[in-house]
């Protein structure tokens, strides 16, 4: 029996952080985030897993990423936001496929109305200088917002929306206080959207004034924790994502021995080493060679040398490891198997990059 | 058709240039032509195909399953299709029937092979492990390897094609060694009664430099997509062209005051009144997160700095005064000819290697094939006729 290399996302996980993450943000709904492949967990697998647990919106980057939730089989039931557009979109797959996009610009917004997409969100700067209109472009959006509800055009402005920095806590507010301008801009004009929206997993967890009508949630619906001084446990969430790998040969090597290309790590001691089918090609970064340890059995073992295209290496001395045995890089730490987060320092990154750079090479399978 | 958010730019003309190019370099010597990892990231059967119309009698592939896509879409055994790492669950059964060349490691990896032997011989590359220790066998497993290997050609179960190592490029002297190792282990094999037809150590880099390691074949990758893995060596300054141009149109741009904090953490602050563009390419398409103050794009000729931290789908560049526009193309690498960034300015700028950065450009941004498309084999599999 071979150890299975891949992605194993867990259902179950998913469902439990979803409700965890519920609760913790009520009133406010949940707008669950499963753009870039679901942060590379397999977006069709876990939006379907989320909207069994209760999830009545989904939110993507852009429209390539919704049409495929559509034509998955996510139905129209359920909600799906979209909100960074190719310069030459016409929208007209956002009103066929019943997904919302959100908008950023007088143009977006008259495309979007030309092509009949029943409601838009509107998306505002608010500090992160990102997509959002900045506010010197509020009064004529606000006005192209209001001139469709007047002329009776069939997109309705549904939503409000813009994004944090998370710079600072001061920095946030700040930007939940220009929010409400933006607000007060809209209703000026007559214009009442029954959804805003500002918080995504840091915002909605750590600062809930600035939750609002619906909380963006990605990562931590992964069971990943936003914050660096807090774990997956101590947010109550569970990592859905394991990744393991069959090991492919073990070898023994003399003291002195190189390994890998260029030799950046030599035995010390006669050792063994295994070897396992993940590489950079995978999305684990040549960098991590020499900086992190994965799991075998019930042991830690350094992951040595560079990490090749489709390889890497892992010096397990003179323990009991062999051929088809499964190596775990990471998954939940609860369970004993090393933290995502270990990976992610290593190479001086966020958790978030880590993930999400596990490549469509790998195969996934939910449990 | 729709330019999109974003876009990796795959020109076959070029891959099929720098095929000749270094086919010409390598004569009478064999070039297999290595497309593990989906080519390295531009997309295996367009490749593929590309190389098989230009006459290529060798592929490596790296896995089974990848080899059997290249036979599904017509890639006939006349080319050589070389794997060599397996998982351990694997049944060899379907590659011995599409007679994909398997390279084994050890005695009960050539075990599996035989055991799984119907009609045809299985085609069999043995490995040496000559200090790279990936894979291939030890100086211990290989008169073992040799012997299984020796009887079960006896049997016509399976057909010994070649014997292969990996070099570690660490140095010339640790490569002169490995290559020794090598040598000993074929004259061994020999001695115990096998006859090796084919003998393939260089891959890319010792192929060019080394041109006694070159034996009977070299192993080209990255050459062959246009990077060159040779320290201060460019694309052009070896007649290659970069296959691979990753671009985007700019989805929005903004005026913005002096002191405006830009993406996450504000870790840029702009210092003056400027305009920022946003680049619809993040870190999860492969663009690293920490590319601020490493990493300059093209737009319309003029490079411009990363502002601010990479998002997992965006980020922003700041063009001062410079009239930019939404739908303006932005080129993160190519060729460097229209002064963007090339694949090894960027193995530079982010202290790895060129085969990193394309290898790691996510599945969320397409391949687009310009170039050979209308004709031949790949013209058929682009049209859709070949799937």
């Amino acid at each position: 029996m071979s150890a299975f290399t891949g992605v194993t996302v867990d259902r179950e996980a998913l469902i439990a952080n979803y409700a965890t993450v519920a609760e913790q943000v009520a009133p406010s709904g949940v707008v669950a985030v499963v753009k870039a492949d679901a942060y590379g967990h397999g977006a069709v697998e876990v939006a379907r897993a989320l909207v069994d647990a209760g999830a009545d919106w989904l939110g993507v980057a852009d429209l390539d990423e919704a049409v495929a939730l559509r034509e998955a089989g996510i139905d129209e039931g359920v909600r799906i936001l979209a909100w960074l557009h190719a310069p030459d979109e016409d929208f007209r797959r956002a009103a066929r496929y019943g997904i919302t996009p959100a908008v950023s610009s007088v143009e977006q917004l008259s495309t979007a109305a030309d092509a009949d997409v029943p409601e838009v969100h509107l998306v505002v700067d608010t500090g992160l200088s990102r997509n959002g209109a900045v506010e010197s472009e509020w009064p004529e959006l606000f006005a192209t917002a209001a001139a469709l509800t007047r002329n009776g055009d069939r997109t309705r402005i549904e939503g409000l929306m813009s994004h944090l920095s998370n710079a600072s806590r001061s920095d946030d507010l700040d930007q939940d206080v220009a929010l409400q301008r933006a607000i007060d801009g809209l209703a000026a004009v007559g214009i009442r959207p029954d959804v805003v929206h500002l918080a995504a997993s840091a915002g909605s967890l750590a600062l809930p004034e600035t939750r609002r009508d619906l909380a963006r949630v990605g990562l931590a619906l992964y069971g990943l924790s936003p914050f660096p001084d807090r774990t997956s446990a101590d947010l109550g969430l569970r990592p859905a994502m394991r990744v393991t790998a069959a090991v492919l040969r073990t070898v023994a090597v003399p003291a002195g021995d190189g390994v890998s290309y260029g030799y950046t790590w030599r035995a010390e001691q006669d050792t063994r080493l295994a070897v396992i089918g993940l590489g950079y090609a995978d999305g684990f970064d040549r960098a991590y060679g020499n900086h992190v340890s994965v799991r075998i059995g019930d042991r830690r073992f350094p992951v040595v040398g560079r990490v090749a295209m489709n390889a890497m290496h892992i010096d397990i001395g003179d323990a009991d490891v062999a051929i088809g045995d499964e190596v775990v890089l990471w998954g939940d730490p609860a369970n004993g198997d090393p933290a995502v987060e270990d990976w992610a320092a290593a190479i001086g990154t966020i958790n978030y990059e880590v993930v999400a750079r596990v490549g469509r090479s790998v195969e996934r399978r939910t449990t | 058709m729709s330019a999109g958010l974003r876009r990796a730019v795959i020109d076959l003309d070029a891959y099929r240039a720098n095929l000749d190019l270094v086919r010409s370099w390598m004569q009478p010597v064999e070039v297999m032509a290595i497309m593990k990892a989906d080519a390295y990231g531009h997309g295996l059967e367009p490749i593929a195909l590309t190389a098989v119309d230009a006459g290529i009698r060798w592929i490596g592939v790296l896995t089974v399953p990848a080899a059997l896509r290249l036979r599904a879409i017509g890639v006939g055994e006349d080319v050589h299709l070389f794997t060599w790492q397996h998982d351990p669950a694997l049944d060899f059964r379907d590659a011995i029937d599409s007679a994909v060349d398997l390279g084994v490691s050890n005695v009960a990896e050539l075990r599996r092979i035989v055991d799984a032997v119907d009609q045809r011989p299985a085609r069999v590359h043995l490995g040496v492990d000559s200090g790279l220790h990936r894979d291939g066998a030890t100086a211990e497993d290989w008169t073992a390897l040799v012997e299984l290997a020796r009887d079960a050609q006896r049997d016509g179960r399976i057909e010994v094609v070649a014997a292969y190592t990996h070099l570690a490029e660490s140095s010339d002297a640790d490569d002169s060694a490995a290559v020794a190792h090598f040598d000993a282990m074929v004259e061994q094999a020999e001695d115990l009664g096998l006859d090796i037809r084919w003998e393939h150590v260089a891959a890319s880099l010792a192929g060019l430099e080394r041109k006694e390691f070159r034996k009977d074949m070299v192993r080209m990758g990255a050459n062959l997509f246009g990077i060159p893995g040779a320290d201060g060596v460019s694309a052009a300054d070896l007649g290659l062209t970069p296959v691979m141009t990753l671009s985007a149109s700019v989805a929005k741009t903004k005026r913005v005051p002096v002191g405006t904090g830009v993406s996450y953490d504000y870790t840029y602050r702009t210092d003056t009144e400027t305009t920022l563009a946003l680049v619809p390419v993040g870190y999860a398409d492969g663009v690293p997160r920490a590319a601020q103050g490493r990493l300059e794009v093209a737009i319309d000729d003029t490079r411009y700095p990363i502002a601010g931290r990479v998002a997992m789908d965006q980020f922003l560049v700041d063009v001062g005064d410079d009239d930019v526009r939404v739908g303006d193309t932005v080129t993160l690498f190519g060729t460097g000819e229209d002064g963007e960034a090339t694949v090894l300015e960027w193995g530079r700028a982010l202290d790895t290697i060129g085969e990193e950065i394309v290898c790691r450009i996510g599945s969320r941004v397409p391949r687009v094939y310009e170039g050979h498309s209308g004709e031949g084999r790949v013209g058929e599999y682009l049209r859709g006729e070949r799937s």
